[in-house]
């Protein structure tokens, strides 16, 4: 099957939740190159952008659903916005749910919108993620 | 941050991609898009040759932000579009994106900030705009 609006709505929610190490955090910092003090130490927090990361968990679910017929390698990111709630720490278990709310499409190419929600273990919003990206089908 | 002004320029930073760093944005992020990585794959979604990630780009762009503030925890709010992709070449040299930054409004404790990114004369990055939390 491939993807089509009457599929905007569907929420994938990762099994697990994401154990935020200080060690990732100080990875990450690294391969942005941003050297920031906050991004250090037993009491680091994540960069902003690391949002993302802990969105991929459920972005993996959707890529797998059969029903959709997306794949990781016809993928272009297109737009990225965050709205943060608190900065995600060390320590963290952050939990993501991505759900589709947008499929537009034009020939072999569907443009997906799709938003993806963070919470700590006890159920408190830290983020929201809405990422839109461009799936091309036709072979090159 | 306090009295911040409408029209002041936040330091810009200078980054270099070469594609030792986009394996290791690929590592540390766990994004194994082929096109990151892969000639082979990138020209087979009809790109001009392996692309930055992104996330690296507005990872960078970001930092121009979160430098200039006393705590990165007061950005609230942040995004961007990926305009044109950045071609990294095989070779030592890579690809070199300037980023700049300037307050276009403030209001109610936030400051709206416009992030340019600029790799020679093209913009890499379209609607880049951060929101802050100022006192």
């Amino acid at each position: 099957m491939t993807i089509d609006a009457t599929m905007v709505g569907r929420s994938y929610t990762a099994a697990e939740t994401y154990q935020v190490g200080r060690e990732k955090i100080r990875e990450f910092a690294a391969a942005i190159g941003d050297t920031n003090p906050a991004y250090a130490g037993d009491d680091a927090v994540a960069p902003p952008t690391f949002a993302f990361v802990l969105s991929a968990p459920a972005l993996d679910l959707l890529l797998a659903d059969p029903e959709l017929g997306l794949r990781l390698d016809r993928i272009v990111h297109g737009a990225q916005k965050f709205n943060y709630v608190r900065p995600i720490k060390a320590g963290d278990a952050v939990g993501a749910t991505a759900t589709i709310t947008t499929v537009r499409k034009a020939g072999d190419v569907e443009v997906i919108m799709y938003e993806t929600v963070l919470t700590s273990g006890d159920g408190e919003q830290l983020a929201t993620s809405t990422a839109t990206v461009t799936h091309n089908r036709a072979d090159a | 941050m306090t009295s911040v002004e409408v029209g002041t320029e936040l330091p810009a930073l200078t980054v270099t991609f070469r594609r030792e760093d986009l394996v290791r944005y690929a590592g540390a992020s766990g994004d194994f898009n082929p096109i990151h990585w892969s000639d082979r794959m990138a020209a087979a979604l009809g790109l001009p040759g392996v692309i930055a990630h992104g996330m690296l780009t507005m990872a960078s762009a970001a930092r121009v932000v979160t430098d200039w503030l006393d705590d990165p925890a007061d950005l609230v709010e942040y995004g961007v579009r990926f305009t044109k992709p950045i071609v990294v070449p095989d070779d030592d040299k890579g690809a070199t994106v300037t980023f700049s930054a300037k307050v276009d409004k403030v209001a109610d404790g936030h400051a709206e900030i416009d992030i340019t990114a600029l790799a020679g004369e093209e913009k890499v990055l379209g609607r880049a705009r951060a929101v802050v939390r100022v006192r």
